[in-house]
């Protein structure tokens, strides 16, 4: 960790028009958003675009990262809505979880149980149209209309999902604390 | 961050997508915040070209972006590569190009409001507008890369040509529409004169700085026409075929000579 | 098509004065340095080469061609990379769009291409991670290599820089004088410079020009050797000395146009070779006029 700059010194450095910096950066981070941005979108294309519009936006914004937590965390903002944008233009349908998920290994379960307790298994247990809205909207954290433009299903399709979701959710987690 | 990792197993999975939704939200999660398993997701990535993409985003980032003035030239129908030459040259940084017009604007109100002395001083400066242009457009204190630019092979002559003939496509007809505004009977009176100017300064050039030369026109014309015009009161003796046809003589000469020492753009004078 | 530069007897004048008289060169592919004091007419000499000036006596051939007919000078200048004393960048430019601006004028007409050559050179002067920094933002000895990188781009025949390490640190001088002799391998670079080190470290041959006239056309080891058995340390100026100065470590270095015994000689450098060139040698010819 001595030797090599942080994420936060990157980003300083490519304020200053450091090209060896920014690619660097585009090192780092391209690889893991790309696979996480087609793991909402089918079309690689509008993934590779978008991954090319979040670098060009870091260059153009360095500063807009306000010190608060993750590099990451912010590169990742800036990719979701990029690609938000991107599906906008093009009509592309997002991937949305096909399997229901297998029943997960017994030590991936104490972890899970861990991180989410029964909620894991319980959204094993939605839709996978539910699955894809909760992971927008909740995970993500993408409003309702972002929702909209990456699912490709109108606004109102979104907050229907949204509710009925939560309320399986909670009928489900009763049902197991039960 | 140290302590816990994730297995490749667990990471493989998430790569393949065969995971479920919870633990691939726990797997992005966690590499929200750890460098060194991003670091293993890195090498798996099949889903994109990222050199292409990389390539994209340098371009992106470090070629300059072509100015409106630059695209409106390929439209016009200028190759690529020339139409970034002729395009960047100062005039076009927009500031002189600003106080060439709210000059001809002026004027031209001064003219549309009907006094004499505002149309006398639109002819007066409606002329000297695209030689101006067309000095500051290759002048050496415009352009500051002068000395490497001397001994390139491209033509010189070829390119003084494109970006002259590129700054009064913009400036005639800037001129011409303001003159429309003008009163009287031949808004185009000064287009003769505007003509013989500019050919006057391409062929000074071949002496002297362009502005400078500019500069001389601009002071020898505007003595003229003060002469002219405290002797008569109508404008209109600058319409005469006579004065017209001597402007067309003295274009037609300027340019002549300016062809017959181009070999002078591209060589220094300097005093020592 | 030769790959060499020739000049005879040539000579250049700015109305009443004399910059350049009566040479007479061959250069070769190698780096040839390029030696004098301010006015000497170095930067004259240069611009001859470079085309950027007509001679007004004499005769100059580059690359076997003349560039007094207009078709051959444009056959030069694609073979011909200059770097003059001062380069001015027109405002707002990044380092990427300068250098490509001469690229295109260079005839580089494919963007691709070009893009890719612009990057070469602004990676051979140590520039490539400042390519989209504005040249008014960066430091005199940046710049000096964004002006260096346009006269490297398409790894012309012929080089001709006129003091190419002004201004530009020690660690960054090494990488140039790398790149440099690289260049040399294969092509003619002439170099104009008032450090004697530069020249020491790079060049095998040097021209020493005093009032627009060759002093000195040869071998660097030569010239040096011209200096041996004249340069003595002493604790004191010594007074028989034609140059003393006092060196870092409190001593005086003494040059001398007459070798001298008994005293404590050094290993004669460049500079004090040079040194003894200029103040020993007489006036050759009090007629002549003196060059600004």
């Amino acid at each position: 960790m001595d030797s090599r700059p942080g994420d936060e010194t990157l980003l300083l450095a490519v304020a200053g028009r450091d090209m060896g910096a920014f690619r660097t950066l585009y090192e780092r981070h391209a690889g893991w958003l790309a696979i996480r941005l087609a793991r909402r979108c089918n079309d690689r294309d509008l993934v590779a675009d978008a991954v090319q519009d979040t670098f060009i936006a870091v260059w153009q914004r360095p500063q807009g990262f306000r010190g608060d937590g993750d590099v990451a965390a912010w590169l990742w903002g800036i990719a979701i809505r990029r690609l938000v944008s991107r599906m906008r233009t093009r009509g592309s349908v997002a991937a949305v979880f096909e399997k229901g998920g297998a029943a997960p290994a017994a030590e991936d379960q104490v972890l899970l149980s861990v991180e989410y307790g029964d909620i894991g298994q319980a959204l094993a247990r939605l839709s996978p149209e539910m699955r894809a809205v909760i992971q927008a909207v909740v995970l993500d954290g993408l409003t309702a209309r972002e929702a909209a433009q990456l699912l490709h299903v109108p606004v109102s399709s979104v907050k229907t999902r949204l509710y009925r979701a939560k309320a399986r959710l909670r009928a489900v987690l009763a049902e197991g604390s039960s | 961050m140290t302590g816990w990792h994730l297995d490749d197993g667990t990471l493989r999975r998430y790569v393949g997508r065969t995971d479920s939704l919870a633990e691939g939200t726990s797997v992005e999660q966690h590499l929200l915040s750890c460098e060194q398993c991003r670091a293993r997701v890195n090498p798996a990535v099949d889903v994109i070209d990222l050199a292409a993409v990389w390539a994209r985003t340098r371009d992106a980032v470090e070629v300059p972006r072509p100015s409106v003035f630059e695209r409106l030239l390929r439209v016009a129908g200028l190759p690529a590569h020339e139409a970034r030459l002729v395009a960047v040259a100062s005039a076009f940084r927009g500031v002189w190009l600003v106080g060439v017009a709210a000059v001809l604007a002026f004027a031209a109100l001064a003219a549309a409001v009907g006094h004499a002395r505002g149309l006398w001083f639109f002819l007066a400066v409606a002329p000297l507008a695209p030689c101006l242009v067309v000095a500051f457009s290759y002048d050496r204190r415009m352009d500051p890369a002068l000395e490497p630019e001397m001994v390139t092979p491209y033509p010189a002559l070829r390119l003084i040509l494109l970006r002259t003939i590129a700054v009064l496509a913009l400036a005639l007809p800037a001129v011409l529409l303001l003159g429309l505004v003008v009163p009287g009977d031949a808004p185009f009176a000064w287009l003769l004169p505007a003509i013989g100017f500019v050919a006057v300064v391409l062929a000074a050039s071949t002496w002297v700085s362009p502005l400078n030369a500019a500069m001389a026109v601009s002071a020898a014309w505007l003595t003229t026409v003060w002469l002219v015009a405290t002797r008569s009161a109508s404008p209109a003796a600058v319409l005469q075929a006579r004065i017209q046809v001597a402007f067309l003589v003295l274009a037609a000469a300027s340019f002549g000579i300016f062809l017959a020492r181009r070999r002078h753009l591209r060589q220094l004078r300097p005093w020592r | 098509m030769t790959a060499s530069i020739s000049l005879r007897g040539v000579g250049r004048t700015f109305g009443a004065t004399r910059a350049l008289a009566d040479v007479d060169l061959d250069l070769e592919p190698g780096v040839i340095g390029l030696l004098g004091p301010n006015g000497a007419g170095k930067t004259t000499l240069l611009r001859l080469l470079a085309t950027a000036l007509p001679p007004s006596q004499g005769q100059v051939r580059v690359l076997g061609r003349d560039p007094e007919a207009p078709a051959e000078r444009t056959d030069i200048r694609r073979r011909l990379g200059y770097l003059p004393q001062e380069v001015g960048f027109p405002r707002g430019f990044t380092a990427f769009a300068f250098v490509d601006y001469i690229a295109l004028l260079k005839e580089w007409t494919q963007p691709a291409a070009r893009h890719a050559e612009v990057r070469r050179v602004l990676d051979q002067v140590g520039l490539s991670n400042l390519v989209t920094k504005r040249i008014r933002a960066m430091s005199g000895g940046q710049r000096r290599r964004v002006a260096l990188a346009q006269a490297l781009l398409g790894s012309p025949p012929v080089l001709i820089l006129d003091e190419p390490t002004s201004g530009v640190d020690p660690e960054q001088r090494v990488t140039l004088r790398t790149v440099l002799a690289e260049i040399a391998r294969t092509s003619i670079v002439v170099l104009s410079t008032h450090q004697t080190d530069d020249v020491a470290a790079l060049c095998e041959r040097v021209i020493v020009l005093d009032q627009g006239r060759v002093r000195y056309d040869g071998q660097v080891t030569e010239l040096v050797r011209q200096a041996a058995g004249r340069v003595w340390l002493a604790d004191q100026p010594d007074p028989a000395a034609t140059v003393s100065w006092r060196t870092g470590t409190g001593r005086y270095r003494n040059v001398a146009a007459h070798a001298r015994d008994g005293v404590e000689h050094v290993e004669p450098s460049l500079e004090d070779a040079y040194l003894l060139l200029r103040r020993g040698s007489p006036e050759n010819d009090p007629a002549k006029e003196v060059a600004s």
